[in-house]
């Protein structure tokens, strides 16, 4: 929680004010009874209208003041919340962004997005309340308290013997409700993820009918988050009947002792009315109780799940001694002897390739499903790093370049064409933020999907919808190559990503590739891209089985041979 | 220093201006109507409860009249026995107030603990409705909307609702009560002075209107940026792979912040003025309260009043205020439920592909014949996809779409499947017009291979196991084996048991699809759909696969989408799409020898192939 708040730092002024004008406010209303009193004892009992009446324009003129100091604080409260809850959030969105994928699998993805809205939002609007009704609260039982001691210590001495047990009493709730409160945010993640699956896997779940059976999932978590939520709040709401209760009972408390002391002479009945006045007014305070002590239970357990994720250790960072001057010139890749393996997984993904990539080069990597194709893929980037071996672009190690140097120069496409929201030329732009028309319209052209654009409804400037749904599967691979072309990278990076393209448009495609002076690694399952390849990397379960042209492979690996009949019409392999 | 004294007055309203332009350019129905409606839907779900919603309320009724009752009895006791500095019967009185405030507390403890689980079941029949009817929508909501966004409406808004409803109801019963209660009371003591009370009310209702005509279009404003925000950090955590590779960080929190900014925006100014209401009604009360000191003052001067009548009235006119303070607060907090319902009932009033299904038809014993005739279809109003299709496919034949990308191959799935309606003409399964079959009946026949391999957050064998609910741990791994991805499975961390990401990683693209091709197979249908079903696997798999899918598409009428035409060339029926027209039709053999469209594509395939 302490964690979380330090984000209020920069706004200690307005929250000081915030505090200060709560403090105005509070200060009028703790010294109304002693005017009141005043009003009765000096002025009513003693026949004196003057009195009366300069006291109730005196009142009056601390009303206006305590309303003008309300209004203003809402201006300071809000602005306080408002930019605290914008700065933790942006901080936890850019914590997200530095996430390794390692630590992305720690939290589901539901999760992440109940924490950056949902949580945030507790706190802050917990934040709001504390600076203008909550700490009303306790100040004004505090305030209470000094004012009836000094009004009469003998009476104050029966109202203050209660409240260190509410105290006690009510840091327990606190504690306790916390903890429930935790979990209950944990359903509400589980909820949620139940929810983004369906969304996600919607035609799977319509096409298999599984609509009944989703909902009973779903129905499953959502009781789950009703029983935990109930039980949680339940705790909260007895703290106002016990509260009250003991409030009652100890203003009775000083009605029987006031009595007794009145009889006996030694209190006025002017300070009675008065102290039993703070008394119904701390008993009043003590009932926003439940309400102060369920928004920090809350507040709390969600700061709890924020700081997580703001403390998680980013395992894939900038190397400290990384050099920012070490920058891609030529696109050379070469593999040391690398071994990787996934984080929490026994086998290994990768095991001790070594290879170089040329620039200018096209290297074709052929391989069976799971043999480590994508994984190669991704230590080029350094999405992972390598366990051991050493991954190098340009003769540099990539753990010793910027993250950012590295990526600028590499085009990536990966196997799921992964489109966002927004029109086709900001998707296509998406890969080079200062792309120019022409380039845009070039690297459509090359990544032969200007012909689909221009066929749109809008063209460029046509709607996508989530993940580019309304497209089809070559169409979004052809726009994800065109993102990653127009870039005009030094390496560019094939993960497969003419699968869903035919023969003709793949062919074409390549060869426009050809005019980009870059490196390029494609992940293929064609013989007939390989062959195009400079050289073919051969991979099996992780190892690198083969290396070579076409013709050498046909004539050394068994593999390649195989692979090669099995894309031939099939009666040919018959009759071989 | 001075700058950031500033600050909190510089926030710009322009968020709402924009809001009142673009509801005025869209037709609206009047506003408080609006309201009126959506707290009658509200109130829809409440009554689900109605009995214990009873309850709740007699429990309401009794502590706020025993509220009532312990101050009056208070005052009377000052008045009675401190004032007057007697004791008889004094100490009977305080035993009396002692069980008043007994029962008092636990009238509220029980109006709580009922309303909550009230309010808890509502929220979680709302939930549950709202689930229950996405899954009702046809597939073109799913394509227009960003899933974010829906889920912030399933978490965020409904929540909203949740925490009003966990309060505010009770308070707005009891407000009501101590309010009507108090009055009486008050004009039972002094109807002088209750008149004098009663001067603040028109105040309170105009300062009420003035800000909650604000606050409720900036509770709706900050509710549609917290979904739009919700929907940018689902697609962002989506597509990680993409922001890394790409270096797009910077952007992307770019992005983010211009976004997080616009809901800053509207939030500040909903809390500001919602923040005013509490101010106003204080004031108002300590207004009535010095009016009440100082013209009582007067009365009591004159003997026209006691001072144990200042004191309850001092007293009252606070409990007169406290209740209009709650009530307005309450107001505050209903908008921003009432924001937040509107945007659940939204999805509600979205027609779904039920409504109209009690009349159609199920399907029954399906042989499998299928016939399209004179189809056409459309996306989007101005290009046709698909024109005028005509096709037939007998029971157990293999039919295959070909053709480039975009040539309306998945489309054509689409339509047979019911994801899409046909624009004009019809679909045929053995004679019937499947837009008279109810969806659910119709797809209960038909198993898919899709293009994108989705899979559970869940265990290997929940995943295969979805083809088929009921199947046994011998059938899942035979349908794994079948697929050749027994062996792979064998390698995870825990076998079948191996928890898979959400998000796929552990295992490739290729793997995912081996493991739909099992759940296909588990499914066992009649009719078997596989769009690009192979398209990730490598090709000597492939061939494995392509003798099993030979054997599992005997008796069975399928349809397959796939660009390598080897897989394909066996169809009993190949279609040729172009610019989606069917251009040739026929056997492979049959296509070669006409020499058009389908020879060019498969010579091409050849010549890369043969070199």
């Amino acid at each position: 929680m302490i964690k979380v708040l330090s984000y209020l730092k920069p706004y200690r002024i307005a929250v000081a004010i915030a505090l200060f004008l709560t403090f105005t406010e509070l200060a009028v209303e703790l010294v109304q009874p002693l005017l009141m009193a005043k009003i009765i004892d000096n002025g009513i009992l003693k026949s004196d209208l003057a009195i009366v009446m300069k006291w109730g324009v005196i009142m009056l003129g601390f009303s206006l003041i305590s309303f003008a100091a309300g209004v203003i604080n809402s201006f300071y409260s809000a602005h306080a919340s408002q930019s605290f809850g914008f700065d933790v959030r942006m901080s936890l969105f850019e914590k997200v962004q530095s996430f390794s994928f390692a630590n992305f699998n720690k939290f589901s993805a539901a999760s992440l997005i109940t924490r950056m809205t949902n949580d945030i939002t507790q706190i802050q609007n917990t934040l709001f309340m504390s600076l203008r009704i909550m700490l009303r609260a306790p100040l004004l039982i505090i305030g209470g308290l000094v004012m009836a001691f000094v009004v009469n210590v003998k009476l104050a001495l029966i109202l203050s013997v209660v409240v260190p047990f509410l105290f006690i009493f009510l840091t327990w709730v606190m504690n306790k409700g916390g903890m429930l409160f935790k979990t209950v945010q944990e359903k509400l993640d589980s909820m949620n993820n139940v929810m983004r699956e369906n969304l996600n896997g919607i035609r799977l779940i319509k096409t298999f009918n599984r609509r009944k059976y989703e909902v009973k999932r779903f129905t499953d978590a959502n009781e789950e988050l009703k029983v935990r939520t109930v039980k949680a709040l339940r705790l909260m709401e007895v703290t106002m009947p016990i509260l009250l209760f003991i409030m009652n009972i100890s203003i009775l408390g000083v009605l029987w002792f006031g009595n007794i002391q009145v009889n006996t002479g030694s209190v006025k009945v002017g300070e009675v009315v008065a102290i039993v006045n703070y008394a119904t007014r701390i008993t009043g305070a003590f009932s926003i109780f439940s309400f102060i002590i369920m928004a920090f239970s809350r507040a709390r357990a969600s700061s709890k799940r924020i700081v997580e994720v703001l403390d998680t250790a980013v395992d894939l960072s900038d190397h400290a001694d990384a050099d920012s001057s070490l920058l891609i010139k030529k696109g050379k890749i070469e593999f040391k002897n690398v071994t990787f393996q996934y984080p929490g997984t026994k086998t290994f993904a990768l095991e001790n390739i070594s290879f170089i990539a040329h620039p200018g080069e096209t290297v074709a990597i052929l391989g069976a499903t799971g043999s480590g194709k994508t994984s190669l893929f991704q230590l080029i980037p350094r999405l992972y790093d390598a366990c051991s071996g050493e991954v190098s672009i340009d003769g540099m190690d990539v753990r010793q370049m910027k993250q950012e140097n590295l990526r600028s120069q590499i085009g990536f496409v990966p196997q799921e064409a992964l489109l966002f929201t927004g029109t086709v030329k900001e998707n296509i732009a998406w890969g080079k933020e200062d792309a120019s028309m022409d380039e845009i319209i070039d690297a459509a052209k090359n990544a032969q999907i200007y012909e689909t654009i221009n066929n749109l409804p809008n063209k460029l400037e046509t709607k996508l919808g989530q993940k580019g749904v309304n497209l089809s599967g070559g169409q979004k691979q052809r726009l994800s190559i065109a993102r990653a072309i127009v870039r005009k990278p030094k390496i560019l990076l094939l993960d497969d990503s003419t699968s869903a393209l035919d023969m003709r448009t793949e062919a074409k495609l390549l060869h426009a590739l050809k005019a980009y002076t870059c490196t390029i690694l494609i992940i293929t399952q064609k013989i007939s891209t390989a062959m195009e390849a400079d050289k073919i990397l051969l991979l099996e379960n992780g190892r690198l089985l083969d290396e070579g042209n076409h013709e050498s492979l046909l004539e050394s690996s068994e593999l390649y041979r195989q692979i090669f009949r099995s894309q031939l019409r099939e009666e040919k392999i018959n009759y071989a | 220093m001075l700058n950031e004294l500033k600050r909190p007055f510089q926030y710009k309203r322009n968020s709402l201006l924009n809001m009142e332009k673009e509801e005025a350019s869209t037709k609206k129905r009047p506003k408080s109507n609006n309201y009126k409606q959506t707290l009658k839907r509200i109130w829809q779900f409440l009554s689900f409860n109605k009995g214990l919603l009873l309850l709740v309320l007699f429990m309401v009724l009794l502590s706020s009249l025993l509220g009532l009752l312990g101050p009056f009895l208070v005052g009377m006791a000052i008045d009675e026995y401190i004032v007057k500095k007697s004791s008889d019967g004094f100490i009977p009185l305080l035993l009396g107030l002692a069980g008043i405030y007994v029962v008092y507390s636990l009238s509220i403890w029980f109006q709580n603990y009922w309303m909550i689980g009230i309010a808890q079941n509502t929220v979680y029949e709302m939930r549950t409705k709202l689930f229950q009817h996405l899954h009702k929508l046809p597939i073109a909501f799913f394509d227009k909307r960003q899933h974010g966004e829906l889920m912030s409406r399933m978490t965020n808004d409904i929540e909203n609702v949740s925490s009003t409803l966990n309060s505010s109801v009770i308070q707005v019963f009891s407000s009501l009560i101590t309010l009507i209660g108090t009055i009486s009371v008050m004009l039972w003591l002094s109807p002088l002075l209750t008149l004098l009370t009663l001067i603040i009310v028109p105040l309170m209702f105009f300062g009420m209107k003035w800000i909650t005509k604000r606050t409720g279009e900036l509770f709706k404003e900050q509710q549609k940026n917290l979904g739009e925000l919700n929907g940018f950090i689902e697609e962002t955590i989506s597509g990680q792979r993409i922001i890394k590779t790409f270096s797009q960080e910077r952007k992307v929190i770019a992005e983010f912040t211009e976004k997080a900014e616009r809901l800053k925006g509207a939030g500040y100014w909903a809390q500001t003025y919602s923040g005013f209401i509490p101010k106003l009604m204080n004031f108002l009360n300590n207004f009535s309260f010095t009016i009440i000191a100082g013209i009582g003052g007067i009365l009591a001067l004159k003997g026209m009043i006691s001072i144990g009548v200042i004191v309850i009235f001092a007293e009252y006119s606070r409990s007169f205020t406290r209740p209009l303070n709650d009530l307005a607060n309450q107001f505050n907090t209903l908008l921003s439920a009432i924001a937040g319902a509107e945007r659940v009932f939204e999805i509600l009033d979205e027609e779904d592909e039920f409504l109209h299904e009690n009349d159609l038809r199920e399907l029954n014993d399906v042989r499998g014949d299928v016939e399209f005739r004179n189809v056409t279809f459309s996306y989007e109003e101005e290009n046709q996809t698909v024109k005028n299709i005509d096709l037939h496919v007998f029971p157990g034949e293999t039919a295959a779409f070909v053709g480039s990308t975009g040539a309306g191959k998945t489309t054509m799935i689409n339509l047979l499947s019911r994801f899409y309606e046909v624009d004009s003409g019809c679909i045929l399964i053995d004679g019937q017009d499947i837009s008279d079959i109810k969806r659910e009946s119709l797809r209960q026949h038909m198993g898919f291979v899709l293009q994108d391999s989705f899979l559970f957050q869940g265990t290997v064998i929940e995943n295969i196991r979805y083809g088929r609910l009921s199947a046994t741990e011998e059938e899942v791994v035979t349908a794994a084996k079948l697929a050749n991805a027994h062996s792979f499975i064998m390698k995870l961390p825990h076998q079948y048991d191996s928890v898979l990401n959400q998000d796929g990683s552990g295992i490739s693209q290729g793997q995912k699809q081996l493991l739909s091709i099992a759940r296909a197979f588990l499914a066992n249908p009649t009719i078997l759909i596989l769009d690009e079903a192979t398209s990730s696997i490598d090709t000597v798999t492939e061939l494995k696969i392509q003798a099993v899918l030979k054997e599992l598409m005997k008796g069975r009428t399928c349809f397959v989408i796939a660009h390598r035409l080897n897989t394909v060339q066996n169809a009993n029926r190949i279609f040729v799409l172009d610019k989606g027209r069917i251009v040739e039709e026929g056997t492979h053999d049959f296509l070669i020898k006409q020499e058009g469209v389908y020879f060019q594509l498969h010579s091409n395939a050849e010549a890369s192939t043969n070199i």
